[in-house]
């Protein structure tokens, strides 16, 4: 039912004609990065015939067979930086913000039990919900990520401001993963109002902006800038990476949400970035952890 | 092996840390103000400002380039950073998407040619992955000439 439109000929040909343009609805004149084909309902396996280099990262015994790309400069780029994800087993501060995390929790619960009831919508119970984020609710009529979640727990239960993309928020975020670290990411694109999100979000990664003039897909999809040389970086394949969000930035010694990580990405796109939890950011999350969708929740984490 | 690399070191517009150094400032300056360009918001105005539709640009009088001003503007990571996507005489860690530009003197290219790629790529290339420096405001008139001279100059 949400097949892409299959292109014939013809079409393809005119398409190509005005390649690299599009209207919004509005009638404004924009450019866009062509676009890479992602099936959806594929999840993280998309990747297959996308950058391919899934096959390197797809779990711990892909990794162990191709642990030596991690020495390789040209090469590292294709473990998709999941090799870092084996250093859960050592204790960095992404396991400390959980315990944090955890007892910000409970002192929150102790002032109003219905905060713990309305995170885990209904029932105290935790473990395994935030693999199923981002969700669509019926009830806020919006999309929700976990931040947002937290975010609107706190302040309709206790009345008290917790925003996304503060640090008290990236804590709980991660606490709340944590207890669904090693289950699959499912997205459920069965529900219309997310598979709507999702083809918003498709929209915004490809299309162009700031001064620069680059659209997200502009470094992350196959012959764009990913896999290349950009000075001191690589830019990676977009599957996988929502998986491991809020994670530890070990350079600026902060937890940073995926939502802050699109803001930074759009500093250097010279864009004006947006604040977590704006609706476009919350779109890019539910197309970004679609892209995510089979791949395990791998909280805590540290990049 | 890791690569606790920060982001802010690869593309230009980043320099915040080395601005606030220079002027011996205590707090960070303001992030840039990016809004008089295409923004994702669905209710900020730069939702909906426009893409600037290519510009061919000719070369007005003589080009007036100091190639070795341009060889720094063209290595600064927040001025041209040219060197993020092209292998160019000097700088360090250059980028791999561009092609190799260290002979670029050595092609033929007039200086008119090489100012119009540079003030806009897409009237060469709709699709390319370049920035249009002269379009988009990046480099001034004078800098973008500056850059010119240190490509024609680099044999
Ligand atoms: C000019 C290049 C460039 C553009 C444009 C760009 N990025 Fe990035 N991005 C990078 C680089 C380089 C990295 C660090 C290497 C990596 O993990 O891919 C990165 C990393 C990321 C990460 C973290 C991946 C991880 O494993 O933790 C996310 C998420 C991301 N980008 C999303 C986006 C989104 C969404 C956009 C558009 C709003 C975007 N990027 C635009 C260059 C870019
Ligand atoms: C984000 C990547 C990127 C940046 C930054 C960039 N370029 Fe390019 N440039 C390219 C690509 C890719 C091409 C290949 C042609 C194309 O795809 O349009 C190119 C082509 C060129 C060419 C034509 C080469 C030839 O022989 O045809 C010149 C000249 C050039 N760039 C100069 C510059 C200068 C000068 C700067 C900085 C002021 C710069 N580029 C910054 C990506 C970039």
């Amino acid at each position: 039912m949400f097949e892409r439109k299959r292109i014939p000929l013809l079409s393809a040909l005119v398409l190509a004609l005005s390649a690299g343009c599009a209207v919004l609805g509005d009638g404004t004149h924009r450019e866009r990065y062509a676009d890479a084909q992602i099936d959806p309902f594929r999840g993280v396996e998309g990747d297959v015939g996308f950058s391919d280099t899934i096959q390197y990262w797809r779990d711990e015994a892909a990794l162990a067979r191709h642990a030596a790309l991690a020495d390789k400069p040209a090469e590292q780029w294709k473990l998709n930086w999941k090799h870092m994800d084996l250093d859960r087993m050592e204790l960095h501060p992404g396991h400390l913000a959980v315990d944090e995390g955890q007892a910000m929790v409970k002192k929150l619960a102790a002032r109003d039990s219905a905060f713990l009831a309305c995170l885990g919508e209904g029932s105290p119970e935790l473990k395994g919900k935030a693999a199923a984020y981002p969700k669509f609710d019926e009830a806020l009529d919006r999309i929700v990520t976990v931040e947002a979640r937290i975010e609107h727990c706190a302040k309709r239960v206790l009345k008290e401001e917790i925003r996304q993309g503060t640090p008290p928020n990236n804590k709980i975020s991660v606490y709340f993963k944590s207890l669904s670290a090693g289950t699959p990411i499912r997205v459920d694109l069965s529900d219309a109002n997310v598979m709507e999100a999702y083809r918003r979000g498709e929209e915004l990664f490809y299309r162009k902006t700031g001064q620069l003039n680059f659209a997200c897909a502009s470094c992350h999809v196959p012959g764009s800038i990913m896999g290349h040389k950009l000075r001191g970086e690589t830019p990676t394949t977009p599957f996988g990476d929502a998986a491991h969000y809020p994670t530890y930035r070990t350079p600026v010694g902060a937890l940073e949400s995926i939502q802050e990580r699109f803001a930074r990405c759009h500093g250097q796109m010279r864009t004006q970035a947006l604040k977590p939890g704006d609706p476009a950011y919350a779109d890019l999350e539910v197309f970004m952890t679609v892209l995510s969708n089979g791949y395990p929740v791998s909280v805590p984490s540290a990049r | 092996m890791k690569r606790f690399v920060l982001l802010a070191a690869v593309l230009p517009g980043l320099t915040f840390a080395g601005t606030a150094a220079a002027q011996g400032a205590a707090a960070p300056p303001a992030p840039p103000d990016y809004s008089a360009f295409p923004c994702l918001s669905y209710s900020l105005p730069c939702g909906k400002v426009a893409t600037r539709q290519p510009v061919q640009k000719a070369l007005e009088g003589p080009l007036n380039g100091n190639a070795a001003k341009g060889k720094q503007i063209a290595q600064a990571r927040d001025r041209g950073n040219c060197l993020a996507c092209h292998v160019m005489p000097g700088g360090s860690q250059p980028g791999s998407r561009g092609p190799d530009l260290s002979h670029f003197g050595s092609t033929g290219r007039s200086e008119a040619e090489a100012y119009a790629m540079v003030w806009d790529m897409r009237t060469v290339n709709p699709e390319t992955l370049m920035p249009p420096f002269g379009t988009n405001a990046i480099l001034s008139e004078q800098e973008l000439r500056d850059v010119v001279a240190f490509l024609l100059s680099s044999k």
